[in-house]
């Protein structure tokens, strides 16, 4: 079973665009729920992408893309 | 692993200051836009709301000012962590820089300790022009009295805080923009790494070899270790075996593991973003020539920033940049010369 790591409706005000700024995990690495695994900055502020469920994280989307909110930047499995 | 746990290094700094504030309670931090705004480059997010806006200040910008009372209550017991915004405005504040923070132990015959961390943002490379874009390394480096670090990776960005935080003489904090993960200062993912949780120190004065090679050292810190890490992996391609040291510290500098270093490969190359002349890139070369029982293969080469005022212009800032196809250049050259008996 996997779950996607998604971007909150609710992680920042507005509809803009955002950018990942770092991957606080490796691609490959076991990460537990909870745990900080990302960061993402719109309009120079910086917003933290947690990790939804335990597991293996596969990063989908690499640090510096361009995201918006719903976007699966990753999974954890 | 159980649970990789990367930090940025503006995250690890932050995280060493809160741990050694849970600790002591002499510890505070101020600075301009450090406490509501968790500081521009994120190093002390966080602070305040743990710790409150009493040892987590904010101050008007007046550096002389907050520097200089920093100083004082080092001397009367605090450990404070001051943030000096960027290094380019130590102008304005050099006084109680140089004539206070890193001489009243002198001054007072050793009677005061003067225990404070100046921390302070270097670098360019994301256009901010010529006063906001300057390592300045080798102008603190250079006055006695002060020790100097400059971490390259989050690891050792959190246990030099703790080191320099835990120190009984003032230290220089200085941390590369280009290396906090804040996306728009540029972002150089290799800086984050895993960053363990619990506080440890990394020794002031210790350098580490990043990249263990046979046939050229090349000697830098904070950003331009990536450069070396980067043109070794080119150079490895092409069968060049290059070993890359991170000094980590300038003061105390660690000349033996730059000898020691030299010594096997017999080839030098220093990766510097100060300033060509009389800095960092200099002070290196003359301590593998001062050793005396090291036989260069060829003569040293340094990348460093030309004497030029740092230009705003994204085309000719990139150009006056170290970057790693430059290192990797000179590494091809240093390998094929040799120098005549």
């Amino acid at each position: 079973m996997s779950n996607d790591v998604r971007i909150p409706e609710d992680l920042y005000e507005g509809d803009e665009d955002s950018v990942i700024t770092a991957w606080l995990a490796s691609d490959g690495a076991r990460v537990k729920q909870g745990a900080l695994i990302a960061e993402i900055m719109t309009a120079k502020v910086q917003h933290e992408m947690i990790a939804p469920a335990s597991g293996i994280l596969k990063i989908l989307k690499q640090q510096d893309e361009v995201v918006t909110k719903g976007t699966v930047i990753g999974q954890i499995s | 692993m159980e649970n990789e746990r990367k930090l940025t290094i503006a995250r690890a700094m932050a995280e060493a200051m809160a741990q050694e504030m849970r600790l002591d309670p002499t510890v505070f931090v101020m600075g301009e836009d450090i406490a509501q705004l968790g500081g521009v480059f994120g190093n002390t997010r966080g602070l305040a709301d743990e710790f409150g806006t009493d040892r987590v200040r904010d101050t008007p910008i007046s550096e002389t000012g907050f520097i200089s009372a920093a100083v004082g209550a080092a001397m009367d017991g605090m450990r404070p962590v001051v943030e000096l915004m960027f290094v380019d405005f130590f102008g304005v504040c050099f006084d109680a820089i140089y004539n206070l923070m890193a001489k009243n132990i002198y001054f007072s015959g050793g009677n005061v300790r003067v225990p404070m961390v100046l921390m302070t943002s270097t670098g360019g490379g994301y256009s901010d022009a010529g006063q906001h874009s300057q390592c300045l390394y080798g102008s603190f480096a250079h006055l006695p009295g002060m020790k100097v670090v400059s971490p390259s990776n989050a690891y050792d960005a959190k246990g030099l805080m703790t080191a320099a935080i835990r120190d009984n003489s003032p230290v220089i904090y200085m941390f590369h923009k280009g290396l906090q993960g804040m996306g728009w200062l540029g972002t150089e993912a290799a800086a984050n790494v895993h960053v363990p949780e619990d506080a440890y120190e990394v020794e002031i004065g210790k350098a580490a070899i990043t990249r263990e090679g046979t046939d050229v050292t090349i000697v830098s810190i904070a950003m331009g270790v990536h450069h070396a890490l980067k043109a070794a992996k080119v150079l490895e391609a092409e069968g060049i075996s290059a070993e890359v040291v991170d000094l980590r510290s300038l003061v105390p500098l660690d000349r033996d593991t730059v000898r020691a270093s030299v010594r096997k490969t017999g080839r030098l190359i220093v990766v510097d973003e100060d300033y060509h002349s009389y800095g960092v890139s200099g002070e290196i070369i003359a301590t593998v020539c001062e050793a005396g029982d090291i036989t260069l293969k060829a003569a040293p080469r340094r990348i460093a920033y030309p004497d030029v005022p740092i230009p705003y212009a994204r085309g000719m800032e990139q150009f006056c940049l170290p970057n790693p196809e430059k290192v990797a250049a000179a590494a091809r050259e240093v390998c094929r010369t040799t120098v005549s008996a």
